[in-house]
């Protein structure tokens, strides 16, 4: 009931949006129309936000420009809570009211469960959070797409990292679900071909309030470093409880999706000295980027955050697919993204054909003291040759 | 080992400060109340934004003053007027209520996180079996303590104490001997929803604010008053200071069960004892 209602007033509000922004627009043509399933409730809604703020400001700005290939494009969002059940109830709904082109979910499984039903709703996904290496493995679907990075690409850029630092004894805490379990299995196995030890490792729910226990296991391992794999509300409370109990200070830590804007004005200084992958960051030098974080400052008065710049790069793809295929039709635009390369604020980037992975650069960075709080300072940048592992060959397409 | 259990205690103590909250409006009004959670977060939200301005203190006595003004409001707006009702329906109203709170909230404060740092004279750590814990986490403790202790006194060394324990043992026989039930109603559920909002500021300093938080700790609360039987305060101390442990001790000997020992706890205890821990049979 809970979730109905809410899908409900999300859905009326943007729908009465994307009207206003398709009505001022001079496309013509039928419209291209994105169904918006990500969390509007639960621990990822401030990602939630995020995706909805790029999603609304691409949209807005192709109608301003008169649509994709002539096709004026229309949005409404439905809210997953961040589990699969409501997500897929919430992709559903979108889809088979003819908002069949599906993009913006948070969580991995939730980008899954929506995965399995893509056939049967005759609509097509475009991953712009979701990192679990089954989107683009096992799991790969003719129309499903990852246009951001994956876990494995960000393990490609972490294992130089790791081999240089003197820390030989490493723990894990990693959000118990398929994202967060994946992203502990891919570091302890990066970890251990480099020679280090895996202490413990330890899984907190999804929404886990009081985390003293898990850091108290952490502490007692031994482990001089320290993988974090948590994001959103999860991350802001193991990052202030964690420089509560001296653990930060303690020990080294490089957190998976941590060193990101939203977290870092949240926990302020209480991050600083976090190592973490860099996704997106609005320094990116191509003139693609430039142009949007101009447009995006001059609107928002703050520049694009991380998962701001990659779900406009996602917005960007998907529209270079429509451009290509001529089509509004999800089967004509999966046909068409495939092995596309297109231009976004990464620079030029290509579809992989075999999986259906988008070959970015990646970044590696840190968390460091500006102002009292915090900032993302970029230390390395790694083009799509080092940063974009090859196809999983469990992935057939 | 220490540790483990201190960090149980800890927790254990927040629950206990929620539940108590809750278990004080059932014993007067016979009603579990939904609203709960959303007290507990709107609490946190306006100590929050007084604490930034004027300092932890204040955001707390804001915090409580806030939420005894919106309890009595509930009272006599909801409990009072539909006290004849099936309870169903004051429970179904109740959860409107969550919902309602947790849209203005949403509304007011966005569906961003916030963070607050403790008071400085609170943020340091002491040495406990050779490892810091953090002094803010005792500082809970304490305040726990001394709210439920607080409470215990008034309900049993006080006029008025006295006069919430004959209402609650009978409301009817009570307002007979000349007790006011109708002014205890107002008083009851405002000191229960400032328990809740004052739980809300004192944990914001180790929980982020955000308007999931109320219905989060809400589920867990409810186990603790049901284990502990419901309208106990006795029981649910006991029931939140069991929980306390198994989820502290849960998480590092039984990590795959963790989240569910709350649950199976309370399954057992509703098998082999259906009215809770100390509870009276009905």
């Amino acid at each position: 009931m809970l979730m109905k209602r809410r899908t409900m007033m999300v859905g009326g509000t943007a729908l009465a949006l994307a009207l206003s922004v398709a009505g001022g627009a001079m496309a013509e043509g039928e419209a291209l129309k994105l169904g918006i399933p990500t969390s509007r409730t639960g621990p990822y809604t401030v990602l939630g936000d995020q995706v909805v703020r790029a999603v609304e400001f691409a949209v807005e700005e192709a109608n301003a420009k008169g649509g994709v290939a002539g096709h004026p494009v229309e949005m409404k969002i439905g809210d997953t809570e961040g589990n699969p059940d409501a997500g897929r109830r919430a992709a559903e709904e979108l889809a088979l009211g003819g908002y069949n082109v599906l993009t913006g979910t948070i969580s991995s499984a939730v980008g899954l469960a929506i995965a399995s039903q893509l056939d049967r709703w005759d609509a097509m996904y475009v991953s712009v959070v979701n990192k679990s290496p089954k989107l683009t493995g096992d799991s790969c679907h003719p129309r499903m797409f990852r246009a951001n990075h994956s876990d494995g690409m960000d393990l490609a850029i972490v294992k130089p990292w790791l081999a240089e630092q003197e820390e030989a004894d490493w723990s894990i805490i990693a959000a118990d679900y398929v994202w967060g379990r994946g992203s502990g299995d891919a570091f302890k196995a990066v970890a251990t071909d480099l020679g280090k030890n895996i202490k413990v490792e330890v899984f907190p729910p999804l929404g886990t309030t009081d985390f003293a226990p898990y850091i108290t296991q952490l502490r007692d391992s031994g482990a001089k470093g320290i993988w974090v794999a948590l994001a959103g509300a999860d991350a802001i409370n193991f990052a202030k409880q964690a420089k509560q109990f001296g653990l930060t200070d303690q020990v080294k830590m490089f957190g998976h999706n941590f060193v990101v804007d939203q977290t870092l004005a949240t926990v302020g200084a209480d991050g600083v000295g976090v190592w973490g992958n860099v996704n997106y960051t609005a320094a990116i030098d191509t003139p693609e980027n430039t142009a949007f974080v101009e447009a995006w400052t001059a609107k928002f008065g703050t520049p694009p955050t991380n998962y701001e710049g990659e779900t406009y790069a996602g917005l960007q793809a998907i529209f270079g697919a429509v451009e290509k295929a001529g089509s509004v039709a999800p089967g004509d635009i999966s046909a068409a993204f495939a092995g596309l390369t297109v231009g976004t604020v990464f620079g030029e980037v290509t579809m992989r054909a075999e999986d259906h992975q988008l070959g970015l650069p990646n970044y590696l960075g840190r968390a460091v003291a500006k102002d009292g709080g915090a900032a993302i300072e970029v230390v390395q940048s790694y083009g799509p040759d080092v940063a974009v592992p090859a196809a999983d060959p469990a992935c057939k397409l | 080992m220490i540790v483990n259990a201190l960090n149980g205690l800890v927790y254990g103590s927040l629950l206990f400060v929620l539940a108590s909250g809750l278990v004080l409006v059932y014993g007067l009004r016979r009603v579990v109340n939904f609203a709960h959670g959303a007290f507990y977060m709107l609490g946190a939200y306006i100590g929050y934004s007084v604490a930034v301005h004027a300092g932890f203190i204040p955001g707390i006595i804001a915090a409580a003053a806030a939420l005894i003004a919106v309890g009595v409001a509930l009272d006599l707006v909801v409990f009072r007027k539909l006290a004849d009702r099936d309870p169903l329906v004051t429970v179904l109203v109740t959860f409107g209520v969550l919902l309602i709170l947790e849209d203005f909230v949403r509304t007011v404060w966005g569906t961003g996180n916030y963070a607050i740092d403790p008071p400085a004279l609170l943020s340091g750590v002491v040495q406990i079996a050779g490892a810091p814990f953090p002094i803010y986490r005792l500082f809970i403790v304490l305040a726990s303590a001394l709210m439920a202790g607080g409470m215990v006194i008034w309900l049993r060394y006080s006029r008025s104490g006295l006069w919430v324990r004959a209402a609650s043992h009978s409301p009817a026989v009570a307002a007979m001997c000349g007790v006011r039930t109708n002014v205890l109603g107002p008083l009851v559920v405002g000191l229960g929803a400032a328990f809740a909002g004052v739980a809300g500021i004192v944990a914001a300093p180790f929980l982020s604010l955000n308007p999931s938080m109320g219905a989060e700790i809400l589920v867990l609360s409810f186990v603790v008053s049901v284990i502990g039987g419901l309208g106990s305060f006795g029981g649910a101390f006991i029931s939140a200071m069991i929980l306390g442990q198994v989820q502290a001790f849960g998480i590092v000997y039984l990590p795959e069960m963790a989240a569910l020992l709350p649950f199976l706890l309370m399954a057992l205890v509703l098998v082999a004892r259906p009215q809770g821990i100390l509870g009276k049979k009905v």
